[in-house]
């Protein structure tokens, strides 16, 4: 990545006027920021990695629609989220849940207590491939992107109060899931 | 004698709103609205100040009616219908057990009624509403949502369901631009409610984004009468 | 069929209340309810190194097509900024509430970040920007009119946003409910397609907006 200095803003606008080339730096910028949600999202590394690329392109594509320069990461994360949506609704159709991929990341050997941990935490991803997409990406923000409830409407536009009843909805439907795995 | 001025005087604060409310009509009405059509609308405010009720959204219909050039008599009875609106608000909060119902309420509750909520369900509502959640505001969140669409019955629930879970208040207030927001993406204003409110569902199976679930629900905990 | 967990049980997932605020009949779910949050995998993730490549590869691609060079053509900045603004999906609602008049909680300016379409902020102490939108294709003049301007038609023009056939005006309005319609050409009233309405008691229908502040219950 180059050291480009340049704010997000510069290199838009920069690109918009002719400089395709300035976008790698937004790519190197952004292509892992917003990886773990899509992986959470979708259920697997490959998958997410497919879905980052789809929308940095499509950023590219709709870059005249970005209508705050400066704020390019959150627009980008809206067409990100907008592509797991669909990937979700295309699944549904075709009858598959989400992957049950590598939602743990293979690590070091790990003791007996951290294989249980690890069997939980694949429970865990495995159940949340079973909620509504909605509910699994008010879930995601909030407990592993670790967002507030406010920031998540702002940047989803969803109200404080609809992202609680999603929530709320989750966590019961995540009750039941987990049940059935103990 | 004391008695006696005692009385006097509550006799003439009575009327004191009555004559400040007439002042008031006049003002607002002058240059607005023909001088016939005026002095009907006066009447009809002195009469609905007498019984207790807010003039301002009669005045506000009479301003309305002469600015959509509509003919005099049709603007009376318009304001007409609204006094007897206010009036049955009025008694409609007052037997959920407000003494003195606010002009909010009462202008909240006529609203109400127009959106086509039953003076039981203004009561109800009502009496489900102590603090901190505002009657006022209860009622006009059911109330838009039945402007929108939402069955009366099932808004109610709704919202009473948020009460008895502690639900902020503001969060009450963001309940009709949700349903908007729902029925902008393809609900039907019952399905927007239903994705929004599992007591809707009736513990059945949740929705995905772009599907319209059309599994039958068991009854609603809270069941209604239309 | 699993019991639904606790409301308050849920507010301490949510971090609104910790375990201690829960009454001792509720502390087992909750710390069930936490154990089970505990299993969440928040490891990061990494993509491969050749994603930026194939990022580009396509970017370059798109960026030799023939639309994107007629684009490039005609584009100038006031024109981005004018098409920025006109959102058609939020001339009917859409999940950020941003056609025409809308029902808010402002007590604050806009936060960064907010639509296009969204209010502006907070005007005076006791009033919030509100912005109404009409799409009227063919309309030589519309105003908007209410019980926050004593219906006076010409109180409260729009303006043309670019040629699309879009009107807008924003107006700062009190604190409190009300009611509106739009006039087109001084002659049709018009209710909000996409605001709740009412019946005005003359025939036609009357959209409702409820301004609020954050904090405040009306």
């Amino acid at each position: 990545m180059s050291g480009d200095g340049a704010t997000d803003g510069d290199i838009v606008r920069a690109v918009l006027a002719g400089d395709v080339e300035r976008y790698a730096v937004l790519v190197g910028r952004y292509r892992d920021r917003y990886a773990r949600y899509a992986a959470r999202m979708l259920g697997s590394r490959d998958a997410a990695e497919d879905a980052v690329q789809d929308a940095l392109v499509r950023a590219f594509d709709r870059l005249v629609d970005c209508r705050e320069p400066e704020k390019f990461a959150g627009w980008l994360f809206l067409i990100l989220r907008n592509r797991c949506f669909a990937e979700q609704r295309r699944r549904q159709r075709e009858g598959r849940l989400l992957e049950d991929g590598d939602g743990a990341i293979p690590g070091p050997e790990r003791s007996d207590s951290a294989v249980e941990q690890g069997e939980q935490r694949q429970a865990l991803g495995r159940a949340l491939g079973q909620l509504t997409g909605e509910q699994r990406d008010v879930f995601v923000l909030k407990h592993v992107e670790g967002l507030a409830y406010d920031e998540i409407a702002r940047r989803t536009g969803a109200t404080v109060a609809s992202l609680k009843m999603r929530m709320h909805r989750a966590y019961d439907r995540l009750r039941e899931l987990m049940k059935e795995h103990v | 004698m004391k008695a006696l001025g005692l009385s006097l005087a509550i006799v003439l604060a009575a009327g004191l709103p009555c004559a400040v409310a007439a002042q008031d009509v006049a003002a607002r009405l002058d240059a607005r609205v023909p001088a016939d059509l005026a002095h009907a609308v006066q009447e009809i405010a002195r009469d609905a100040a007498g019984r207790g009720l807010p003039v301002e959204p009669l005045i506000q219909k009479a301003i309305e009616g002469g600015a959509k050039g509509v003919p005099a008599p049709r603007v009376i009875a318009a304001v007409r219908q609204l006094a007897a609106r206010l009036d049955e608000a009025q008694s409609a909060v007052r037997s959920a057990g407000t003494t003195a119902p606010s002009a909010d309420a009462i202008e909240s509750g006529a609203y109400a009624l127009n959106t086509g909520m039953t003076a039981s369900q203004v009561s109800e509502l009502v009496r489900a509403s102590r603090p901190p959640y505002d009657p006022a505001v209860t009622l006009r969140v059911v109330a838009t949502l039945t402007a929108l669409g939402v069955p009366a019955p099932q808004g109610l629930a709704m919202v009473e369901h948020m009460i008895s879970e502690r639900r902020a208040p503001s969060e009450l207030l963001d309940l009709p631009s949700e349903v908007q927001a729902a029925t902008a993406r393809g609900a039907t204003p019952t399905e927007a409610v239903q994705q929004l409110d599992p007591q809707q569902q009736g513990g059945g199976a949740t929705h995905g984004p772009g599907q319209h679930g059309h599994s039958p629900q068991p009854p609603s905990p809270h069941p209604h009468k239309p | 069929m699993t019991t639904p967990y606790h409301g308050l049980v849920k507010r301490v997932l949510d971090g609104e209340l910790t375990l201690a605020d829960l009454p001792p009949e509720l502390r087992a779910e909750g710390e069930d309810a936490l154990r089970l949050l505990g299993a969440v995998d928040r490891a990061p993730v990494t993509l491969s190194p050749q994603l930026d490549a194939r990022v580009m590869a396509a970017v370059r691609r798109h960026a030799q097509s023939p639309l994107r060079r007629a684009w490039r053509a005609v584009a100038a900045p006031r024109e981005i900024e004018l098409r920025l603004r006109i959102r058609p999906w939020a001339l009917w609602g859409g999940a950020l509430a941003a056609a025409a008049a809308v029902a808010l909680l402002l007590g604050r300016p806009t936060t960064p970040g907010a639509t296009p379409s969204v209010v502006a902020g907070v005007a005076a102490r006791d009033s919030v920007f509100v912005r109404f939108v009409l799409y009227a294709p063919g309309a030589k003049r519309v105003t908007v009119a209410g019980t926050f301007n004593q219906w006076d038609q010409n109180a409260a023009p729009l303006v043309p946003a670019g040629t699309s056939g879009v009107w807008t005006t924003t107006l700062a309005l009190p604190i409190g409910q009300h009611q509106y319609a739009f006039v087109v050409d001084g002659r049709r009233w018009v209710a909000d397609p996409a605001a709740p309405a009412v019946g005005d008691g003359f025939g036609r229908r009357n959209s409702v907006v409820a301004v609020t502040t954050g904090a405040r219950i009306l």
